[in-house]
């Protein structure tokens, strides 16, 4: 008799649990669809917007360093145009999650709902934007006459990639109630990551910069994402281990800290 | 015996808040680089207890910064409370200074799908509850037009309908009660007396005597953190003669 209620206890628990996941996706998904439809409101070019961006950035870099440092890579096209499209997802998602929490102070302190929805609403958000710069990507290799059949294992990596970028959002969303100027630190670090990441050169052969980037999560996907797309082939194994590592750590740390920091956000803002 | 809504039990809430002193040149010094201020903690609420049953419309009245909307924000769940508990009964709706989260450059029609989200919908509830939300708010001529073309009293009445479509079975209202105009007010104030019929109950922080006096049951006086009176509202207004308009009764 005691189990049978334990179990009822047990399976109140987990629809409570479900209908809060619900909750929060569904919230997420519209919070995602009315920025989306917010961007292009008024907008004579639209989408296009988004895509403009990564393929001025990748024309640019691609005209100053192919002479140089794409001459050793092979396929550097494909190689800068990967970099540069799973970076703009990575810097986008955090930028705004910097400004998020601050911007919807009045309705965090309006309404009880569940505040990481704005937080995977971003993330959502910028993966529309993220599929159609894959589906210029895809134009690419065909037009590059490359095999493009590796993109199907991309949706894979890319599950880890936004794992890992949720968790990052959500630590600096919720230290930024905390740090004023978190902004301004993280602008300048993403730069930094920007350089530090090879995206427009190779890290072969610079020693220093390759242990520094054991430590950088984003090394280890777009260099996954590189091997299985542009060059066909099976990534190593200890750099695939890795990046499921980083993935699970940073949300693990991102919901731990957003779950301790939330209570207090409303009072804070 | 009527079923307990909402049970407060000795709630106390205390805010850190800027202030000027005067301070040290080390201290300024420090401040003008850290930009940090100095803080002082305040008692907002001060061993509050109060249960709010079903069929119950409850007033909450006081001065300004008496911590009424503290005490709404911690029964929605917003501010935590740091020392006593608060329990609800039922799915909360909370309406502070009608803000739900409206996007001004969006229609009228992604609105509603956005804001009844926010308030835990469904999309298929959405769609099944869509044509009653326009019909209330008699905006029907304006499903597709932006937000920020209406007019205030539109916008009212548009975020007051959302609201009452979300199944509120706990409604807390900040200066909120009758919206838009007379025709409007009379349905808005029907609506409610269902949720409160059908076994809800209703919060009411208001400066607004007479409305206080007019629809709740029972009212309490909370001043400087402290509930200090509960009662029926002619006599608790009394007590709070300060705030009271003469003309009203």
């Amino acid at each position: 008799m005691i189990n049978l209620w334990e179990n009822l206890d047990n399976m109140s628990i987990v629809k409570k649990h479900w209908q809060e996941t619900r909750y929060t996706f569904n919230l997420s998904l519209s919070l995602a669809k009315a920025d989306f439809k917010l961007k292009n409101e008024g907008s004579y070019l639209g989408i296009i917007w988004y895509l403009l961006n990564p393929i001025l950035t990748f024309t640019l870099l691609f005209l100053v360093f192919n002479d140089r440092l794409g001459q050793n890579i092979s396929n550097y096209p494909l190689y800068l145009l990967f970099g540069i499209i799973m970076f703009n997802f990575f810097q986008n998602c955090t930028y705004e999650s910097v400004r998020i929490i601050r911007e919807s102070r009045w309705i965090i302190k309006s309404i009880n709902f569940p505040i990481e929805s704005l937080i995977l609403g971003i993330i959502l958000k910028n993966l529309f934007s993220h599929l159609f710069e894959l589906i210029v990507a895809v134009a690419v290799i065909l037009f590059l006459d490359a095999n493009a059949a590796g993109i199907i294992f991309y949706f894979i990596i890319l599950l880890f990639f936004m794992v890992f970028v949720f968790g990052a959002s959500l630590i600096l969303s919720s230290l930024t109630v905390y740090f004023n100027d978190i902004e301004n630190v993280w602008s300048f670090g993403v730069r930094l990551l920007w350089l530090g990441t090879p995206i427009f050169y190779a890290i072969e052969g610079q020693t220093n910069l390759f242990y520094a980037n054991l430590l950088n999560p984003m090394y280890y996907f777009i260099t996954i994402a590189r091997d299985i797309i542009i060059y066909s082939r099976t990534p190593d194994a200890w750099l695939l281990l890795a990046g499921i590592f980083y993935s699970l750590l940073v949300m693990s740390l991102g919901l731990f800290l957003f779950r301790k920091l939330k209570t207090k956000l409303a009072e804070k803002i | 015996m009527e079923e307990k809504k909402v049970i407060i039990d000795n709630v106390s809430k205390e805010f850190l808040i800027g202030y000027n002193r005067n301070l040290s040149a080390t201290e300024r010094f420090v401040s003008l680089f850290s930009g940090r201020e100095p803080k002082k903690v305040i008692d907002v609420l001060k061993g509050v207890s109060l249960d709010i049953y079903s069929g119950e419309v409850m007033g909450i009245i006081g001065d300004n910064g008496s911590g009424k909307s503290t005490l709404l924000r911690i029964i929605a769940g917003i501010y935590k409370p740091d020392s006593g508990s608060v329990t609800a009964n039922g799915k909360i709706i909370s309406l502070i200074n009608l803000y739900i989260g409206l996007k001004d450059r969006l229609e009228m029609r992604d609105n509603i799908y956005l804001c009844c989200s926010l308030f835990g919908l469904t999309r298929r509830e959405i769609n099944e509850r869509f044509d009653s939300i326009v019909t209330f708010s008699e905006l029907s001529k304006f499903i597709n037009t932006k937000i920020y073309q209406f007019s205030e009293g539109m916008k009212q009445r548009f975020v007051f309908s959302i609201a009452m479509h979300c199944n509120p079975e706990i409604l807390l209202l900040d200066e909120i009660f009758e919206v838009g105009d007379e025709n409007f007010r009379e349905k808005s104030v029907k609506k409610i007396q269902e949720i409160v019929q059908i076994g809800g109950c209703v919060v009411l922080v208001s400066h607004d005597m007479e409305m206080v006096n007019k629809y709740c049951n029972r009212v309490g006086l909370i001043s400087a953190g402290h509930l200090v009176g509960i009662g029926k509202p002619n006599e608790i207004i009394g007590k709070n003669l300060k705030n009271f308009k003469p003309d009203v009764i």
